[in-house]
């Protein structure tokens, strides 16, 4: 009966794939973690998946990081600063 | 109060940057007293103290709604409208601990609905990028490839960047929101669903499947399958 339990959380790739997301934020129930790491011990496949999914998020995140974004120019605030005093004005 | 994702940082997820490394978010905690004056000002209609809180503020706003926006013209919107509102319902603050977050949410808010008129022509069918399974539950491509190395060793970095740059756009706008607040701003699943009026489960739901879409791009745009 434990085993059915078992397969049905995270016996299978897809049910496996389902829970990286938790996986990986440490949000995943101790048990069903230990059923997907048990998983992941003998499914190739999937901690191939794994680590190309870890490796997409870091790559997202260093492209987002990578902008290397501005600060609003001076005259650009000045201007807005002003604009949002008139519609207050108006307002 | 917006907190951080700090499970996440203590456990596997060490390749998350957290937000004390943004830089850009504050607890109520690290709200010092002359904050939570300028906000007491703020409410009783004090017009130094909204200058003093646009000049503090104006570029955390512009950035937040350039990462989300990608558009500095469309994050000069949102910093116009953001701070509109902020003078127009200064009054409706419980309180100056609440003050940021507010702030967070009006600028999500602003560039969500500018990302949704933005959006409906570029968005594309994310089922080709997603992993397919056989009825038995293994994946449908074996042997899956580990291609990991394999984006460290490329040479041509820029090109997957401007791939990836692309993929983003391609995310429906909501989806795009919960990628990059969860991914790069560092806040909690359960803070993104008040943002942007979505249950935690429904977070979790668009994150995994954008991140499966983004993983599908990078595979496919280095010759593996996305399945």
């Amino acid at each position: 009966m434990a085993k059915q339990t078992r397969s049905k959380r995270a016996g299978t790739c897809k049910q496996a794939t389902s829970l990286i997301t938790d996986y990986l934020t440490g949000t995943l129930d101790p048990e069903i973690t230990n059923e997907l790491e048990h998983h992941l011990g003998v499914c190739p496949d999937c901690v191939a998946f794994l680590k190309t999914y870890k490796k997409t998020i870091q790559v997202t995140q260093s492209l987002l990081l990578s902008g290397n974004l501005p600060e609003l120019e001076r005259s650009k605030q000045k201007a807005l600063h002003k604009s949002i005093g008139s519609h207050n004005e108006r307002g | 109060m917006v907190e951080a994702k700090s499970v996440e940082a203590r456990s596997n997820r060490q390749y998350f940057t957290s937000y004390e490394e943004t830089g850009e978010l504050r607890s109520s905690a690290g709200e010092s007293s002359r904050e939570r004056s300028l906000v007491e000002r703020l409410k009783a209609g004090d017009t130094d103290a909204f200058d003093a809180i646009f000049h503090q503020n104006v570029n955390q706003v512009y950035r937040r709604a350039l990462r989300l926006l990608g558009n500095e013209a469309d994050a000069e919107d949102v910093v116009q409208e953001v701070f509109l509102t902020v003078h127009k319902k200064a009054k409706t603050f419980r309180g100056a601990a609440e003050f940021s977050t507010w702030l967070y949410r009006l600028t999500v808010n602003a560039a969500l609905g500018k990302l949704r008129r933005q959006k409906r022509s570029k968005e594309v069918l994310y089922d080709d990028y997603l992993p397919k399974f056989q009825k038995d539950g293994h994946h449908l491509v074996r042997p899956v490839v580990d291609w990991s190395d394999k984006v460290d060793d490329r040479s041509d970095q820029r090109e997957l960047q401007r791939l990836l740059g692309q993929a983003l756009e391609q995310l429906k706008p909501m989806d795009k929101a919960v990628v990059v607040l969860s991914d790069l701003e560092g806040y909690l699943d359960r803070e993104i669903g008040k943002t942007l009026g979505l249950s935690v489960a429904a977070v979790k739901t668009r994150l995994h499947r954008s991140r499966l879409f983004l993983r599908g791009k990078l595979a496919v745009h280095l010759g593996y399958s996305p399945a």
